[in-house]
């Protein structure tokens, strides 16, 4: 299978929705009980409810188990990564922000890690625990804020940007951060090229009032 | 305006966890620059979670399946365990920045390498190289900084060759490269990146590279130099 990056079949876009909305909802099954595992890992954070973890650790610790054993081959370091994984879920529930994504997705980046940093041990013979510089938890999931947070050229300018009507912010943000054409943009926020162009244009004449002229 | 991203197979084995730590450290810089990349990961990410976790399993046989001689401790005592901790995580754990400096230009490390572990930097003409000891065989990991007017001399590579653009630009036959630019070559590819101002990579390779012009084969000490 060749798949080209060009190519790449894109996600179902909403054309109401803002293009740095994120859709976390889209494609989730009914077998999983989304609402009630975040209910239960908020009740961890606030409460330190055992039984919420108890439910929760029923859940996913035979699924981790068994996911782990195929990746390690070790029943013994299978049961490793399930308390490593479980316990980090009783430590870190308060990080879990349900609006950035699904329990599911934050337990798997959980998994994900603690086994990555397991099989380094193994074969790199390594104990840099590198899992959390390559997948950061807290910012593992996309918003707006972490995903140019980076930027650090970006962050004046971002401040101010965050200044504007949100519809201009849109066409903004596409435009430089996600460097999409004014056509693509158009086509992804389902509006007119003009309406692009002069929103566009809108936002540059106040970006440039604040941002003072020698920027341009 | 980055033009060269990691293909879907590799974001795919990057969420997986399938990745030597020195690639996957690569797409995690590659899509912190990259809004792009960024949304394909999250994607691909909750896709596999929902995977992992939907297969319909109920706690009573799942705990069966798990023996007590599979672990030491039955799920109750782990629990038990894991719940009398009262440690909590510190929400937000502010990182230093790490800098580093070649040539007299200092550059800040993306927060995806700040802990590595990073050896002596060498020097050849305008090249200079720190290594990246990720401990990965025959995976070498280096930070390349080429200094103003400098350039590789054309190349090519018996295995996989990542070049990830940090800071600065260069160009080859190919074209322009901007920071964040991700560039996964193999052994049927050639380049000779050179530039103007000087620029920081990030780059993989699975083996010392091949120099293909005349003069140049002389150089090849400088492949294993870089790679
Ligand atoms: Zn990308």
């Amino acid at each position: 299978m060749q798949l080209v990056h060009s190519e790449l079949p894109s996600h179902r876009t909403d054309a109401t929705s803002s293009i740095m909305t994120y859709a976390t909802s889209s494609n989730m099954t009914n077998k999983i009980d989304h609402p009630q595992l975040c209910q239960w890992l908020k009740s961890i954070a606030v409460d330190r409810d055992k039984q919420a973890f108890t439910e929760v650790f029923s859940f996913f610790a035979p699924k981790i188990k068994r996911i782990a054993q195929s990746k390690i081959n070790s029943e013994a370091l299978a049961a490793e990564v399930v308390q490593d994984t479980m316990s980090n879920v009783w430590r870190k529930a308060h990080l879990f922000d349900d609006s950035k994504g699904a329990a599911t997705t934050w337990v798997y980046t959980i998994m994900r890690n603690v086994t990555f940093d397991l099989l380094r041990k193994m074969k790199a013979n390594k104990e840099d625990n590198l899992s959390d510089d390559i997948w950061p938890l807290a910012e593992s999931l996309n918003t707006e804020e972490e995903v140019f947070s980076d930027h650090i050229q970006s962050r004046n300018l971002q401040g101010i940007i965050d200044t504007l009507p949100e519809n201009q912010q849109q066409v903004v943000k596409g435009f430089y951060f996600m460097e999409m054409s004014q056509e693509q943009l158009a086509v992804h926020l389902d509006l007119p090229l003009g309406t692009i162009k002069s929103r566009l244009r809108l936002a540059l004449g106040k970006l440039k009032l604040k941002l003072g002229d020698h920027h341009d | 305006m980055i033009k060269h991203h990691p293909k879907l197979e590799l974001l795919q084995s990057f969420v997986d966890g399938d990745l030597p730590a020195s690639l996957a450290a690569g797409i995690a810089i590659h899509a912190d620059m990259c809004a792009f990349c960024q949304q394909k990961i999250g994607h691909l990410t909750e896709q596999v979670a929902e995977a992992s976790f939907e297969q319909d399993l109920s706690p009573k046989s799942a705990v069966i399946d798990i023996s007590p001689e599979i672990s030491a401790m039955s799920f109750d005592e782990i629990i038990d365990q894991i719940t009398a901790s009262n440690d909590v995580e510190p929400a937000a754990v502010v990182h230093e920045e790490r800098l580093i400096t070649f040539k007299g230009m200092e550059y800040t490390l993306p927060n995806t390498l700040r802990n590595m572990e990073l050896g002596k930097t060498a020097q050849i003409g305008k090249l200079s190289r720190a290594r990246l000891n990720l401990g990965e065989g025959e995976i070498h990991t280096n930070l390349l900084h080429i200094g103003p007017g400098g350039s590789i001399p054309e190349h090519t590579h018996k295995g996989f060759e990542l070049t990830l653009l940090l800071a600065g630009t260069f160009a080859d036959e190919q074209g322009e490269y901007v920071a964040g630019d991700f560039i996964m070559l193999d052994k049927r590819h050639q380049h000779q990146p050179a530039t103007e101002h000087g620029c920081l990579c990030y780059t993989v390779a699975n083996d010392a590279l091949h120099f293909t012009q005349g003069i140049n084969k002389l150089l090849n000490p400088i492949g294993a130099f870089i790679y």
